[in-house]
């Protein structure tokens, strides 16, 4: 404990770069934790909002368009996979309408289900900006960017033409916030009936079995073992149709480990050279201590005992630092939030340490390759 | 008749090598007793501090062997021969090398604590020590606010910590007035006589060896001298 004292000492005795030093590894470390933290929250972010209210693996019939029996063979496999989020999987029909005001026409895709499987996946229910969650044979509810456009309110009557000029009026019982824009102006939901007579389809025929899984990047996997399974059937998974998002997203990360990285280098260079200038700085100190009797790993471990407590404080008042950081972020308006994960807190934390004990090895080397009498007959 | 403490044989030290090499010391031999009080003089340049440097471990022959309480010294590791260092011999130096970050009272403890001795033994011997040296009341003090004369002092006590067998001091007056210079030998003697330490003092001056038992003359690297000297204390 000899070496920790003197450690301390030396680091006492040189309070302003001691100081310094540590306010480097907090400000590296802070931003490893809020770069890291931001990129992860803002890619679960976009995921979300991707694939957070739709199908993640979705079962349709081989040829587009048509129809297939969910039957009890297909839902066999589906509610007894444990990938498949519990409740979320809808059968659903689709048909393309059309809205006009007399001014204006929009396309509308309408998705027929039942609301509680629609809930499950996309939890229209919880995101309802105005009326209510309902869907009898004449109710639809349509996106706020498609209400505002049109000024339509709950209670309104719309009238829709679909292929071969059929025409229906239905009423609109809520209006929907998806949270992306795009849904919002050109989705809506109305009851399987309302396709169903449209299509000219059998009770038990549907366009889609629609489902999500709990760990959204299982898609593949379970798409592939479903494929093995349902061949008559065509199973179609979101990262396949979300290729460019995907690619962005690893882009965005490749691109924040690469800042990391070199955050982290710099720190290491940082602690690396204080620690080499502390053992010039303190060469006759060490002489003297050497002649006194201290060995060379007594010696040595009085630089470990300085970059164990300059990391151990540098990556403590990082910490510190990098959740206010992050706790100042919530205040700036961003359309997510950032989640720190406790893993990733923790992993950042380790390398701070660690890239400190690892730059005190040059300095150790130095201390004990030291000899007295080169300092005591230097004066 | 006191025990033989150091037994140096046939000592060579070889600076460099080929055309460039500097030979410090030639085939220097002698024996210390357990409790002497003597000197080494001569020139400077004459190879007295390099004598010194191997006598208190710091330095290897090139040729010759050091041997203590009939250990040869030159079979030992680098992390025996520190314990030894820390155990045998204590050093004072011309230039104090106190070390400024800790009080009078750290430094003096240092050597034990280096040692592993228990630290509550350690801080009596070393209130013990610093009383020794009339250093009482000074434990607190920085290391670097001291005078000239005390921080000497403080470096004797340091070097007697661990009541080593030889004290080797190097030029330690070399740096002090003539009245601090008396003071410091005065105190060697008394040291000595309380802990039977023994001491090996290099000096260039002469009238200072005079104050020891026993002068070792070295000149180019040779010990061209080894007398006995009688030392009258001053009439006070």
């Amino acid at each position: 404990m000899l070496s920790l004292k003197i450690a301390w000492r030396f680091l006492q005795k040189s309070r302003v770069q001691s100081a310094f030093i540590i306010a480097g590894i907090a400000v590296g470390i802070a931003v490893q934790i809020f770069v890291g933290s931001l990129i992860t929250s803002l890619q679960d972010s976009l995921v979300q909002q991707t694939i957070g209210s739709t199908s993640q693996v979705t079962i349709t019939a081989l040829s587009e368009g048509d129809s297939f029996k969910v039957d009890e063979r297909v839902l066999a496999v589906v509610r007894n996979d444990a990938r498949v989020k519990s409740g979320a999987v809808a059968p659903t029909l689709s048909v393309n309408g059309l809205y006009s005001n007399g001014n204006e026409s929009t396309p509308l895709t309408l998705k027929g289900g039942d609301l509680k499987s629609l809930d499950a996946l996309s939890s229209i229910s919880g995101r309802l900006t105005a009326g209510t969650a309902r869907l009898n044979r004449g109710d639809i509810l349509v996106g706020k960017d498609f209400a505002d456009k049109y000024a339509l309110s709950p209670g309104t009557k719309i009238q829709l033409t679909f292929p071969g000029n059929k025409e229906r009026t239905l009423t609109i019982s809520g209006v929907f916030d998806l949270g992306s824009s795009q849904v919002n102006a050109r989705q809506a939901f109305v009851s399987a009936e309302v396709p169903r007579a449209l299509l000219g389809w059998r009770s038990d025929e549907y366009a889609a079995l629609e489902t999500q899984l709990v760990a959204p990047f299982d898609s593949a996997a379970v798409a592939t073992d479903w494929r093995a399974r349902l061949k008559d059937l065509r199973i179609v998974e979101w990262q396949e149709q979300n290729k460019d998002l995907l690619t962005a997203l690893q882009s965005q990360g490749s691109s924040s480990y690469m800042i990391q990285a070199f955050v982290l280098i710099a720190v290491a260079l940082g602690i690396a050279s204080t620690l080499a200038i502390s053992a010039v700085q303190k060469t006759r100190q060490i002489g003297i201590l050497k002649a006194m009797g201290m060995n060379d790993a007594a010696a040595g471990r009085i630089f470990l005992w300085q970059a164990t407590i300059l990391g151990v404080g540098g990556t403590l008042s990082g910490l510190a630092l990098g959740f206010f950081l992050l706790f100042g972020f919530s205040f700036a308006g961003a359309s997510f939030s950032i989640t720190p994960k406790p893993g990733f807190v923790a992993f950042s934390a380790g390398i701070g340490i660690v890239v400190a004990l690892l730059s005190s090895i040059i300095p150790i080397r130095k201390t004990s390759a030291l000899d007295p009498i080169e300092v005591i007959q230097g004066g | 008749m006191a025990d033989v403490l150091l037994e140096a044989t046939g000592l060579d030290k070889v600076y460099g090598e080929g055309d460039t090499s500097t030979h410090a010391l030639r085939g220097v031999s002698f024996t210390l007793n357990e409790g002497e009080f003597a000197s080494i003089v001569g020139q400077s340049g004459s190879g007295k501090s390099t004598l010194l440097n191997l006598l208190g471990l710091l330095d290897t022959p090139t040729a010759g062997t050091v041997v203590y309480h009939g250990q040869d010294v030159g079979k030992l590791g680098k992390p025996a021969l520190a314990k030894l260092r820390n155990s045998l011999v204590g050093f004072v130096f011309q230039f104090h090398h106190l070390l400024p970050e800790f009080s009078v009272l750290e430094n003096v403890l240092m050597p034990a604590l280096i040692g592993g001795r228990p630290p509550m033994e350690s801080r009596k011997l070393a209130e013990e020590t610093l009383g020794l040296l009339g250093l009482t009341g000074l434990e607190d003090k920085g290391a670097d606010q001291l005078s000239g004369g005390q921080k000497q002092r403080v470096a004797i006590a340091r070097a007697l910590m661990n009541r080593p067998a030889l004290l080797l001091a190097d030029e330690p007056t070399g740096n002090l007035d003539t009245v601090n210079t008396e003071q410091v030998y005065k105190l060697f003697r008394q040291v000595g006589a309380e802990t039977g330490t023994a001491f090996l003092i290099v000096t260039h001056d002469r009238a200072v060896a005079q104050q020891t038992d026993r002068i070792l003359e070295v000149r180019d690297g040779e010990l061209v001298q080894d007398v006995r000297n009688s030392y009258l204390p001053p009439a006070q």
